[in-house]
């Protein structure tokens, strides 16, 4: 049996004529991590508004922790959301901020903001509005973790980041997550770092879920078959193509839906080679330009 | 099998909404700055201004009490400042509260127990300041800086007075800011129209009328604690208009 | 971790391997989900669900309370699975690019011999 956290039927947000969010549905259940994917402007940012009551929906149902977000004191006190573009008091300080946080976030826990602090080397006591875009983000890495809110979103979290750090916020957010099991939604659009910790991956493209499935599912779905154009395209004749690669008379092409075993020797025999497709190189043929069209108004958002 | 999940929270309604008002105004406190600091740096700045000037109106020959001063409008100072307090409270600190999980109901609550204790704090002090000023006679200088304008008839007159401007300062930055918050610029050109709309109108009528000597009448007939009654009443118009536009405010 | 394959399975592999390998001996406690993920940086319900294949199979069972044990025969079992895997994994790739390059069967099993004998 497993806990709804989230639901979201025909869940809508319009800005004048701009769709940010088209009619999705999705469901997230309670203690998993979620990677919430897409490109800049996709509208991830706008769904995590929307979740947590940031922002008020055009259309559709949404029900978190049983309640409409927006304004409904019990649901907030379960979230954490520190958006990429968080806003600070004039003045503030990462040790304001940390000061703070245990007043809006029952869970939290201060040793643990302490140890994150030393681990990210966060100059505590330098203005907000001073601080380098890694050291930002880092503000907000500390504030999402140490809250062991119910239901935790990361917005972008490794902006300006160095491998190091990165790295330690992977390690912590496991580490961490094992211990007190909760809800976790990863937004970016750099996946290949994050692919492996995530269990369930929804992808958002021009505010519509392209993709909503588990990631074990989903590595493996994809492969690239290479070779004479001629040998490719007789293998892939009854295939689905999400993505087309040629040069001179060879080909590269991407299909959807895994290969078994006797697929491969097929190729093989063919004098074809398969290569995996990475979930990164996934994302990059399901919403790239070449199968869904213009996006110039992707920026938009 | 599915569930959805609705636990109950451990305390009571009623005490979580109080903690829930309380930690906002503890989120304004956690900069005193913000309400107490800088004011209070203009007005000491204002202070040793006014002091220089009556010394050097004093050597300049000057004898006895510088009535003049009581027109300088240094003791209010800091309210331009405050305005602009009342700007960023909506503009910054409601963007962090919503991010931290506030909802708007209980920011505009807890900011607007802010705004009335930093008020109440400041009209004790200025009114304070008038009797001593009263007392030293003028610092020993016979400066006016606390005791001029309307002030310095009676304690409370003056603590009830600045208690109105205070809050009615606040207020507005604050209120105004949500039209923002709400519907960016255009609401704030739309509002800015619709109050300038509204006073061309109100001349209109009172023109249109002949009656503006009954209008000059009416105001000079009132006493100072009326005036600022009203300018109260216009403060309690902005707190409400605030609350009921934050609600559907949404943060950048 | 490659990507071709579900991350479970490459998960529950590399604990097989071991067995294999003698790394993991016979009543072995092996690590616990959350080692695990810590390990290869990965989601811990991806390493259950690693572990779980191989309860299903029978390489590990659970001691309540304590954790997860290789079993009784397990490195037998798995490679009597490796066994039979052994010519779909290795022989026919192994004809397919021999055909390619024209080496026929017995050159084929000449040079199988001589790498033996070299080694």
């Amino acid at each position: 049996m497993t806990d709804t956290v989230v639901r979201a039927s025909g869940l809508s947000k319009r800005y004048g004529s701009f769709t940010a969010v088209d009619a999705v549905d999705f469901s997230l259940e309670d203690g998993r991590i979620y990677g919430l994917l897409g490109r800049n402007g996709a509208g991830k940012t706008t769904i995590m508004q929307l979740l947590t009551g940031q922002i008020f929906r055009s259309g559709g149902q949404l029900e978190v922790f049983g309640h409409e977000p927006a304004e409904h004191a019990d649901v907030l006190r379960r979230l954490c959301f520190i958006a990429e573009s968080q806003r600070y008091p004039d003045d503030f300080t990462p040790a304001d901020a940390l000061t703070a946080a245990p007043w809006f976030y029952e869970n939290w826990d201060a040793g643990f903001a302490q140890r994150l602090v030393a681990d990210f080397r966060l100059p505590l006591k330098r203005r907000i509005k001073k601080l380098s875009r890694g050291q930002l983000s880092a503000v907000g890495v500390i504030v999402g973790l140490a809250s062991r809110a119910p239901l935790t979103f990361f917005d972008e979290p490794y902006l300006g980041l160095d491998a190091v750090a990165r790295q330690i916020f992977y390690d912590r957010l496991l580490a961490d997550y094992a211990e007190h099991p909760r809800t976790i939604v990863l937004s970016t659009h750099l996946i290949d770092e994050v692919a492996n910790l995530l269990e369930h991956v929804i992808l958002i493209d021009h505010g519509r879920i392209l993709l909503d499935r588990d990631a074990d599912e989903v590595r493996g779905s994809a492969a690239t078959v290479a070779g004479p154009a001629a040998a490719v395209e007789e293998f892939v004749a009854d295939r689905p193509v999400i993505g087309r690669q040629s040069l001179g008379g060879l080909a590269s092409v991407t299909i959807d839906g895994a290969l078994d075993r006797d697929d491969r020797f097929a190729a093989a025999e063919l004098g074809l080679e398969i290569a995996p497709v990475s979930l990164q190189q996934l994302i990059v043929h399901l919403t790239g330009h070449d199968l869904t069209g213009p996006t110039a108004e992707e920026e938009a958002a | 099998m599915t569930t959805t999940i609705d636990r109950p929270i451990a305390h009571t309604a009623t005490r979580a909404r109080a903690h829930d008002i309380w930690r906002i105004v503890r989120l304004h406190a956690l900069k005193p700055s913000v309400f107490a600091g800088v004011p209070l740096t203009i007005l000491g700045g204002a202070w040793a201004v006014s002091l220089i000037v009556g010394v050097i109106l004093r050597q300049a020959g000057g004898v006895g009490d510088i009535d003049g001063m009581r027109y300088s409008w240094a003791v209010l100072s800091p309210q331009w400042y405050l305005a602009v307090v009342g700007v960023q409270v909506v503009g910054l600190t409601f963007s962090f509260a919503l991010g931290f999980g506030a909802t708007r109901r209980d920011f505009w609550l807890g900011s607007s127990l802010v705004f009335v204790l930093a008020s109440a704090a400041f009209a004790v002090l200025i009114a304070t300041l008038v009797q001593v000023e009263i007392a030293t006679s003028g610092w020993g200088l016979g400066v006016h800086m606390f005791d001029a304008l309307w002030y310095g008839s009676d304690w409370w007159l003056d603590f009830y007075t600045t208690f109105a401007l205070q809050c009615l300062v606040l207020f507005i930055g604050a209120s105004v800011t949500t039209v923002y918050m709400r519907w960016r610029i255009r609401g704030i050109v739309i509002i800015a129209f619709a109050a300038i709309a509204l006073v061309l109108a109100a001349v209109a009528i009172v023109t249109g009328t002949a009656s503006w000597p009954s209008v000059g009448a009416w105001f000079v007939g009132l006493s100072i604690a009326q005036v600022f009654s009203l300018i109260l009443a216009v403060a309690a118009f902005f707190a409400v208009a605030g609350y009921v536009v934050i609600r559907r405010a949404t943060p950048r | 971790m490659d990507d071709s394959r579900p991350l479970f399975i490459q998960i529950a592999e590399r604990i097989e391997n071991d067995i294999v390998d003698g790394v993991l001996e016979e009543h072995a406690q092996i690590p616990s989900t959350n080692e695990l993920a810590a390990f290869y940086r990965i989601n811990p319900a991806t390493a259950l669900k690693g572990v779980n294949q191989l309860v299903e199979t029978g390489i590990v069972a659970k001691r309540r309370g304590i954790g997860m044990f290789v079993t009784d025969g397990a490195r037998a079992q798995l490679i009597e699975r490796r066994q039979a895997d052994f010519a779909d994994r290795y022989i026919r790739p192994l004809i397919i690019e021999a055909e390619k390059l024209g080496i026929g069967p017995d050159q084929l099993a000449a040079l199988v011999r001589s790498e033996r004998i070299e080694s």
